[in-house]
Protein backbone atom coordinates (compact mmCIF):
# COMPACT_ATOMS: atom_id res chain seq x y z
CA UNK A 1 0.00 0.00 0.00
CA UNK A 2 1.36 3.29 -0.87
CA UNK A 3 0.34 6.79 -0.10
CA UNK A 4 0.75 10.26 -2.48
CA UNK A 5 4.27 10.88 -3.41
CA UNK A 6 5.17 7.53 -2.36
CA UNK A 7 6.00 7.69 1.44
CA UNK A 8 5.25 5.59 3.85
CA UNK A 9 2.72 5.58 7.28
CA UNK A 10 3.19 8.40 9.60
CA UNK A 11 3.79 6.43 11.90
CA UNK A 12 7.21 5.26 10.28
CA UNK A 13 7.80 9.13 10.28
CA UNK A 14 7.23 9.32 14.30
CA UNK A 15 9.42 6.66 15.50
CA UNK A 16 12.29 7.99 13.73
CA UNK A 17 11.78 11.81 14.77
CA UNK A 18 11.15 10.39 18.51
CA UNK A 19 14.18 8.60 17.72
CA UNK A 20 12.50 5.02 18.57
CA UNK A 21 12.98 2.80 15.92
CA UNK A 22 13.50 -0.60 16.77
CA UNK A 23 17.18 -0.86 14.80
CA UNK A 24 20.27 1.18 13.39
CA UNK A 25 19.32 -0.42 10.08
CA UNK A 26 15.85 1.24 10.50
CA UNK A 27 17.66 4.70 11.35
CA UNK A 28 19.57 4.31 7.83
CA UNK A 29 16.93 3.34 6.02
CA UNK A 30 14.62 6.78 7.31
CA UNK A 31 17.28 8.92 7.39
CA UNK A 32 18.39 7.88 3.46
CA UNK A 33 14.70 8.17 2.71
CA UNK A 34 14.37 11.84 4.31
CA UNK A 35 18.04 12.92 2.32
CA UNK A 36 16.08 11.92 -0.89
CA UNK A 37 12.30 13.16 -0.17
CA UNK A 38 11.11 16.48 0.12
CA UNK A 39 7.56 14.80 1.23
CA UNK A 40 9.41 12.97 3.85
CA UNK A 41 11.43 15.62 4.90
CA UNK A 42 8.94 17.82 5.48
CA UNK A 43 6.62 15.43 7.73
CA UNK A 44 10.18 14.77 9.86
CA UNK A 45 10.63 18.84 10.37
CA UNK A 46 6.69 19.19 11.73
CA UNK A 47 7.42 16.19 13.79
CA UNK A 48 11.10 17.31 15.43
CA UNK A 49 9.24 21.16 16.13
CA UNK A 50 7.06 19.06 18.65
CA UNK A 51 9.95 17.06 19.68
CA UNK A 52 11.55 21.00 20.65
CA UNK A 53 8.30 21.97 21.58
CA UNK A 54 8.61 18.89 24.07
CA UNK A 55 12.12 19.45 25.09
CA UNK A 56 10.88 22.82 26.07
CA UNK A 57 8.23 22.23 28.32
CA UNK A 58 10.27 19.55 29.87
CA UNK A 59 10.60 20.16 33.87
CA UNK A 60 14.39 20.11 34.82
CA UNK A 61 14.02 20.62 38.70
CA UNK A 62 16.74 17.63 39.36
CA UNK A 63 20.48 19.62 39.94
CA UNK A 64 22.73 19.05 37.51
CA UNK A 65 26.00 17.06 38.03
CA UNK A 66 27.99 19.96 36.38
CA UNK A 67 27.97 23.46 35.41
CA UNK A 68 28.34 25.44 32.16
CA UNK A 69 31.94 26.15 33.80
CA UNK A 70 33.24 22.58 33.34
CA UNK A 71 31.48 22.97 29.49
CA UNK A 72 33.21 25.91 28.40
CA UNK A 73 36.70 24.54 30.01
CA UNK A 74 36.16 21.34 28.16
CA UNK A 75 35.38 23.79 24.55
CA UNK A 76 38.36 25.74 25.65
CA UNK A 77 40.47 22.57 26.33
CA UNK A 78 40.32 20.03 23.43
CA UNK A 79 40.82 20.68 19.57
CA UNK A 80 37.74 22.18 17.84
CA UNK A 81 36.52 18.46 16.78
CA UNK A 82 32.77 17.47 17.45
CA UNK A 83 32.26 14.80 19.67
CA UNK A 84 28.78 13.83 18.74
CA UNK A 85 29.10 14.86 14.95
CA UNK A 86 29.60 11.57 12.62
CA UNK A 87 33.12 10.56 11.77
CA UNK A 88 34.52 12.36 8.60
CA UNK A 89 33.58 9.99 5.51
CA UNK A 90 37.76 9.76 4.88
CA UNK A 91 36.49 5.99 4.86
CA UNK A 92 36.92 4.27 1.59
CA UNK A 93 34.95 6.72 -1.12
CA UNK A 94 31.76 4.50 -2.11
CA UNK A 95 31.39 4.34 -5.84
CA UNK A 96 29.89 7.33 -7.17
CA UNK A 97 27.67 5.95 -10.00
CA UNK A 98 25.84 4.08 -7.36
CA UNK A 99 24.22 7.35 -5.35
CA UNK A 100 24.52 6.45 -2.50
CA UNK A 101 22.69 8.81 0.07
CA UNK A 102 25.51 10.47 2.69
CA UNK A 103 23.53 8.75 5.41
CA UNK A 104 24.28 5.41 3.57
CA UNK A 105 27.79 5.99 2.95
CA UNK A 106 28.49 7.39 6.94
CA UNK A 107 26.41 4.15 8.08
CA UNK A 108 29.01 2.23 5.97
CA UNK A 109 31.81 4.14 6.90
CA UNK A 110 31.27 4.32 10.74
CA UNK A 111 30.96 0.50 10.32
CA UNK A 112 33.76 -0.40 7.64
CA UNK A 113 31.01 -1.98 5.87
CA UNK A 114 31.48 -2.78 2.26
CA UNK A 115 29.86 -3.14 -1.13
CA UNK A 116 30.12 -6.79 -2.26
CA UNK A 117 27.94 -7.42 -5.22
CA UNK A 118 26.66 -10.68 -5.73
CA UNK A 119 24.67 -12.39 -8.10
CA UNK A 120 20.77 -12.33 -8.03
CA UNK A 121 19.21 -13.40 -10.78
CA UNK A 122 19.46 -12.36 -14.16
CA UNK A 123 20.18 -8.92 -14.64
CA UNK A 124 20.33 -8.50 -10.67
CA UNK A 125 22.92 -8.35 -8.13
CA UNK A 126 22.73 -7.90 -4.57
CA UNK A 127 24.95 -6.51 -1.64
CA UNK A 128 23.70 -7.73 1.87
CA UNK A 129 24.97 -5.08 4.23
CA UNK A 130 23.57 -6.15 7.34
CA UNK A 131 21.94 -9.37 9.21
CA UNK A 132 20.29 -9.07 12.12
CA UNK A 133 19.68 -11.48 14.96
CA UNK A 134 15.68 -11.92 14.03
CA UNK A 135 16.28 -12.56 10.13
CA UNK A 136 16.60 -8.84 8.89
CA UNK A 137 18.47 -7.44 6.06
CA UNK A 138 19.47 -4.51 4.97
CA UNK A 139 20.77 -4.52 0.97
CA UNK A 140 21.35 -3.17 -2.00
CA UNK A 141 19.40 -4.35 -5.09
CA UNK A 142 20.89 -3.33 -9.01
CA UNK A 143 19.00 -4.04 -11.64
CA UNK A 144 19.74 -3.72 -15.27
CA UNK A 145 16.83 -1.81 -17.42
CA UNK A 146 14.24 -3.95 -18.17
CA UNK A 147 14.59 -6.65 -15.47
CA UNK A 148 11.42 -7.85 -14.08
CA UNK A 149 11.00 -9.33 -10.83
CA UNK A 150 8.15 -12.14 -11.46
CA UNK A 151 5.04 -12.49 -9.25
CA UNK A 152 6.14 -12.53 -5.41
CA UNK A 153 4.60 -12.42 -1.85
CA UNK A 154 6.35 -11.60 1.49
CA UNK A 155 6.41 -13.33 4.70
CA UNK A 156 7.60 -10.43 6.52
CA UNK A 157 7.45 -6.69 5.75
CA UNK A 158 9.76 -4.86 3.26
CA UNK A 159 10.86 -1.22 2.66
CA UNK A 160 12.43 -0.45 -0.69
CA UNK A 161 13.91 3.04 -1.05
CA UNK A 162 14.99 3.57 -4.89
CA UNK A 163 18.59 5.26 -4.77
CA UNK A 164 18.57 5.34 -8.59
CA UNK A 165 17.12 4.92 -11.58
CA UNK A 166 13.50 4.00 -11.15
CA UNK A 167 10.82 0.89 -10.81
CA UNK A 168 7.33 -0.13 -11.73
CA UNK A 169 5.04 -1.99 -9.32
CA UNK A 170 1.99 -2.63 -11.37
CA UNK A 171 0.96 1.31 -12.70
CA UNK A 172 2.93 2.78 -9.68
CA UNK A 173 6.20 4.39 -10.34
CA UNK A 174 9.16 4.41 -7.93
CA UNK A 175 11.58 7.39 -8.41
CA UNK A 176 14.63 8.51 -6.28
CA UNK A 177 13.20 9.22 -2.73
CA UNK A 178 9.83 7.14 -3.46
CA UNK A 179 9.61 4.32 -0.80
CA UNK A 180 7.73 1.51 -0.85
CA UNK A 181 6.55 -0.96 2.10
CA UNK A 182 5.36 -4.45 1.05
CA UNK A 183 3.79 -6.30 3.45
CA UNK A 184 3.17 -9.99 4.43
CA UNK A 185 0.72 -11.82 1.81
CA UNK A 186 0.51 -8.93 -0.86
CA UNK A 187 1.87 -9.83 -3.77
CA UNK A 188 4.29 -7.75 -6.31
CA UNK A 189 4.95 -7.96 -9.83
CA UNK A 190 7.96 -5.72 -10.39
CA UNK A 191 9.79 -4.22 -13.46
CA UNK A 192 12.81 -2.23 -13.77
CA UNK A 193 11.91 1.03 -15.83
CA UNK A 194 13.67 0.67 -19.41
CA UNK A 195 15.36 4.12 -19.26
CA UNK A 196 18.68 3.05 -16.69
CA UNK A 197 20.05 0.76 -14.66
CA UNK A 198 18.27 0.76 -11.01
CA UNK A 199 19.34 0.77 -7.33
CA UNK A 200 17.54 0.17 -4.38
CA UNK A 201 18.27 0.23 -0.79
CA UNK A 202 16.08 -2.60 0.86
CA UNK A 203 15.19 -3.65 4.64
CA UNK A 204 13.61 -7.20 4.29
CA UNK A 205 12.36 -8.90 7.47
CA UNK A 206 11.23 -12.40 5.92
CA UNK A 207 12.16 -14.24 3.17
CA UNK A 208 10.47 -13.17 -0.39
CA UNK A 209 8.10 -15.99 -1.01
CA UNK A 210 7.73 -17.02 -5.10
CA UNK A 211 5.13 -18.53 -6.62
CA UNK A 212 7.33 -20.94 -9.08
CA UNK A 213 8.97 -23.78 -7.47
CA UNK A 214 11.81 -23.11 -10.17
CA UNK A 215 12.51 -19.71 -8.45
CA UNK A 216 12.00 -21.00 -5.05
CA UNK A 217 14.96 -23.46 -5.45
CA UNK A 218 16.47 -20.61 -6.95
CA UNK A 219 16.70 -18.47 -3.72
CA UNK A 220 18.73 -21.70 -1.63
CA UNK A 221 21.74 -20.44 -4.11
CA UNK A 222 21.06 -16.37 -3.43
CA UNK A 223 20.65 -16.26 0.12
CA UNK A 224 16.81 -14.42 -0.30
CA UNK B 1 -4.21 32.96 32.21
CA UNK B 2 -5.42 32.89 28.63
CA UNK B 3 -3.86 30.58 26.20
CA UNK B 4 -2.98 33.14 23.95
CA UNK B 5 -0.54 35.37 26.50
CA UNK B 6 1.19 31.86 27.24
CA UNK B 7 1.45 31.42 23.21
CA UNK B 8 2.63 34.78 22.98
CA UNK B 9 5.34 34.81 25.65
CA UNK B 10 6.83 31.54 24.26
CA UNK B 11 7.04 33.07 21.18
CA UNK B 12 9.19 35.83 21.98
CA UNK B 13 10.90 33.55 24.58
CA UNK B 14 11.99 31.58 21.68
CA UNK B 15 13.30 34.52 19.77
CA UNK B 16 15.47 34.97 22.73
CA UNK B 17 16.78 31.43 22.82
CA UNK B 18 17.29 31.51 18.63
CA UNK B 19 19.08 34.77 19.34
CA UNK B 20 21.26 33.65 22.08
CA UNK B 21 21.92 30.47 19.90
CA UNK B 22 22.91 33.08 16.88
CA UNK B 23 25.55 34.98 19.06
CA UNK B 24 27.29 31.91 19.85
CA UNK B 25 27.37 30.61 16.45
CA UNK B 26 28.84 34.23 15.31
CA UNK B 27 31.05 35.16 18.30
CA UNK B 28 31.46 32.49 20.25
CA UNK B 29 29.46 34.67 23.34
CA UNK B 30 30.06 32.59 26.91
CA UNK B 31 27.55 34.89 28.42
CA UNK B 32 24.83 33.78 25.64
CA UNK B 33 26.11 30.16 25.81
CA UNK B 34 25.66 30.60 29.84
CA UNK B 35 22.34 31.88 29.34
CA UNK B 36 21.56 28.91 27.05
CA UNK B 37 22.75 26.79 29.43
CA UNK B 38 20.47 27.89 32.25
CA UNK B 39 17.81 27.33 30.04
CA UNK B 40 18.35 24.12 28.52
CA UNK B 41 20.82 21.80 30.24
CA UNK B 42 18.45 20.84 33.12
CA UNK B 43 15.59 20.16 30.19
CA UNK B 44 17.66 18.05 28.18
CA UNK B 45 18.84 16.08 31.55
CA UNK B 46 15.24 15.38 32.31
CA UNK B 47 14.04 14.85 29.01
CA UNK B 48 17.07 12.07 28.62
CA UNK B 49 16.07 10.73 32.07
CA UNK B 50 12.08 10.42 30.90
CA UNK B 51 13.30 8.19 28.45
CA UNK B 52 14.65 6.00 30.88
CA UNK B 53 18.58 6.71 31.20
CA UNK B 54 19.86 6.58 34.39
CA UNK B 55 21.30 9.90 35.87
CA UNK B 56 25.00 9.55 35.85
CA UNK B 57 25.03 8.52 32.09
CA UNK B 58 21.77 11.84 31.44
CA UNK B 59 25.06 13.88 33.20
CA UNK B 60 27.22 12.21 30.97
CA UNK B 61 24.99 13.09 27.43
CA UNK B 62 23.98 16.64 28.66
CA UNK B 63 27.56 17.82 28.79
CA UNK B 64 28.23 16.25 25.15
CA UNK B 65 24.86 17.69 24.25
CA UNK B 66 25.90 20.92 25.34
CA UNK B 67 29.45 20.97 24.28
CA UNK B 68 27.94 20.17 20.70
CA UNK B 69 25.92 23.44 21.54
CA UNK B 70 28.57 25.48 21.67
CA UNK B 71 30.41 23.59 18.81
CA UNK B 72 28.50 23.62 16.15
CA UNK B 73 25.97 27.07 16.48
CA UNK B 74 27.63 28.84 13.59
CA UNK B 75 25.40 25.75 11.78
CA UNK B 76 22.49 26.85 13.24
CA UNK B 77 19.76 28.92 11.12
CA UNK B 78 17.08 30.41 12.98
CA UNK B 79 14.69 30.69 9.17
CA UNK B 80 14.64 26.42 9.34
CA UNK B 81 14.16 25.54 13.16
CA UNK B 82 13.81 27.37 16.32
CA UNK B 83 16.43 26.57 19.20
CA UNK B 84 14.54 24.21 20.91
CA UNK B 85 14.04 21.51 17.95
CA UNK B 86 17.91 22.18 16.56
CA UNK B 87 18.50 21.33 20.05
CA UNK B 88 16.17 18.52 20.38
CA UNK B 89 17.69 16.78 17.66
CA UNK B 90 21.44 16.89 19.22
CA UNK B 91 19.80 15.68 22.20
CA UNK B 92 17.83 13.06 20.24
CA UNK B 93 21.19 11.77 18.33
CA UNK B 94 23.09 11.81 20.87
CA UNK B 95 20.80 9.13 23.02
CA UNK B 96 20.53 6.82 20.12
CA UNK B 97 23.94 6.77 18.91
CA UNK B 98 24.84 5.73 22.67
CA UNK B 99 22.18 3.14 22.46
CA UNK B 100 23.31 2.01 19.37
CA UNK B 101 26.94 1.64 20.33
CA UNK B 102 26.02 0.24 23.58
CA UNK B 103 23.94 -2.70 21.37
CA UNK B 104 27.26 -3.01 19.43
CA UNK B 105 29.46 -3.56 21.76
CA UNK B 106 27.79 -5.70 24.43
CA UNK B 107 25.57 -7.44 21.82
CA UNK B 108 22.62 -7.05 23.57
CA UNK B 109 19.50 -7.85 22.17
CA UNK B 110 17.43 -4.39 20.85
CA UNK B 111 14.15 -6.68 21.11
CA UNK B 112 15.40 -7.32 24.53
CA UNK B 113 12.32 -7.23 27.35
CA UNK B 114 14.94 -5.63 29.67
CA UNK B 115 14.55 -2.71 27.23
CA UNK B 116 11.42 -2.22 27.14
CA UNK B 117 9.54 0.51 29.12
CA UNK B 118 9.14 -0.55 33.04
CA UNK B 119 6.42 1.45 34.38
CA UNK B 120 3.40 1.39 32.74
CA UNK B 121 0.73 3.76 34.05
CA UNK B 122 -3.09 3.52 33.54
CA UNK B 123 -4.16 4.81 30.65
CA UNK B 124 -6.75 7.00 32.77
CA UNK B 125 -3.28 8.58 34.44
CA UNK B 126 -1.55 9.05 30.97
CA UNK B 127 -4.73 11.18 29.50
CA UNK B 128 -4.53 13.71 32.98
CA UNK B 129 -0.94 14.02 32.28
CA UNK B 130 -1.57 14.92 28.74
CA UNK B 131 -3.69 17.21 29.93
CA UNK B 132 -1.59 19.10 32.37
CA UNK B 133 1.24 19.13 29.17
CA UNK B 134 -1.48 21.01 27.30
CA UNK B 135 -0.71 24.61 27.80
CA UNK B 136 2.95 24.63 27.12
CA UNK B 137 2.91 22.88 23.64
CA UNK B 138 1.00 25.01 21.48
CA UNK B 139 0.99 22.60 18.45
CA UNK B 140 -0.46 19.97 20.35
CA UNK B 141 -3.40 22.07 21.93
CA UNK B 142 -5.73 21.33 18.86
CA UNK B 143 -5.41 17.88 19.06
CA UNK B 144 -7.85 15.96 20.57
CA UNK B 145 -6.77 14.00 23.62
CA UNK B 146 -6.16 10.31 22.38
CA UNK B 147 -4.25 12.01 19.32
CA UNK B 148 -2.02 13.87 21.66
CA UNK B 149 -1.28 11.78 23.81
CA UNK B 150 0.29 9.31 21.55
CA UNK B 151 2.58 12.09 20.29
CA UNK B 152 3.43 12.87 23.92
CA UNK B 153 4.39 9.39 25.34
CA UNK B 154 6.73 9.00 21.31
CA UNK B 155 8.44 12.02 22.34
CA UNK B 156 8.37 12.30 26.29
CA UNK B 157 9.38 8.92 26.95
CA UNK B 158 10.55 7.33 24.00
CA UNK B 159 8.00 5.15 23.01
CA UNK B 160 7.87 3.35 19.43
CA UNK B 161 4.15 3.52 18.13
CA UNK B 162 4.40 -0.18 18.92
CA UNK B 163 4.80 0.26 22.30
CA UNK B 164 2.42 2.72 22.77
CA UNK B 165 -0.48 0.46 21.36
CA UNK B 166 1.23 -2.20 24.22
CA UNK B 167 1.27 0.29 26.71
CA UNK B 168 -2.16 1.47 25.67
CA UNK B 169 -3.44 -1.91 25.09
CA UNK B 170 -4.40 -0.36 21.48
CA UNK B 171 -4.44 -2.37 18.46
CA UNK B 172 -1.53 -1.06 15.98
CA UNK B 173 -3.86 0.08 13.44
CA UNK B 174 -5.70 2.20 15.80
CA UNK B 175 -2.24 4.11 17.04
CA UNK B 176 -1.04 4.28 13.53
CA UNK B 177 -4.56 5.88 12.68
CA UNK B 178 -4.24 8.72 15.48
CA UNK B 179 -0.58 9.20 14.38
CA UNK B 180 -1.98 9.84 11.06
CA UNK B 181 -5.09 12.13 11.94
CA UNK B 182 -2.89 13.74 14.36
CA UNK B 183 0.01 14.68 11.52
CA UNK B 184 -2.64 15.72 9.13
CA UNK B 185 -3.76 18.84 11.41
CA UNK B 186 -0.41 19.55 12.49
CA UNK B 187 0.35 19.53 9.14
CA UNK B 188 -2.59 22.38 8.54
CA UNK B 189 -1.04 24.62 11.84
CA UNK B 190 2.21 24.18 12.75
CA UNK B 191 3.62 26.85 10.73
CA UNK B 192 4.25 29.46 13.74
CA UNK B 193 6.00 26.59 15.64
CA UNK B 194 9.06 26.17 13.29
Amino acid sequence: MTQRGHVLDDSWYLDYAAGTLGTEAQDVMMASHVELSDEARGRVAALETLGGAMLDASDGEAPLGFSVEDILRRAGGEAEEDLTAAPATAAPAADDSLCLPQALQDYLARTGTPVRWGFLGPGMRKAILWRGEHGERLWLLRAQPGVAIPHHGHNGSELTLVLKGSFWDGEQEYRPGDVEEAHPGVEHDIRIDEGGECICLALTEGKLKFESPVLRAFQVFTGL
Amino acid sequence: MTQDTDRRRSISDAARLAGLLEQVGRKRDAQAFRALFDHFAPRIRSFLMKRRVSSALADDLTQDVMLAIWRRASSFDAAKASAATWIYTIARNAHIDHYRKAVRARKIDEHDPHFQPPDQPLPDDLYERAEAGQSVTGALSGLPDDQRLVLELAFTEGLSHSEIAERLDLPLGTVKSRVRLAMNKMRQGLGEWK
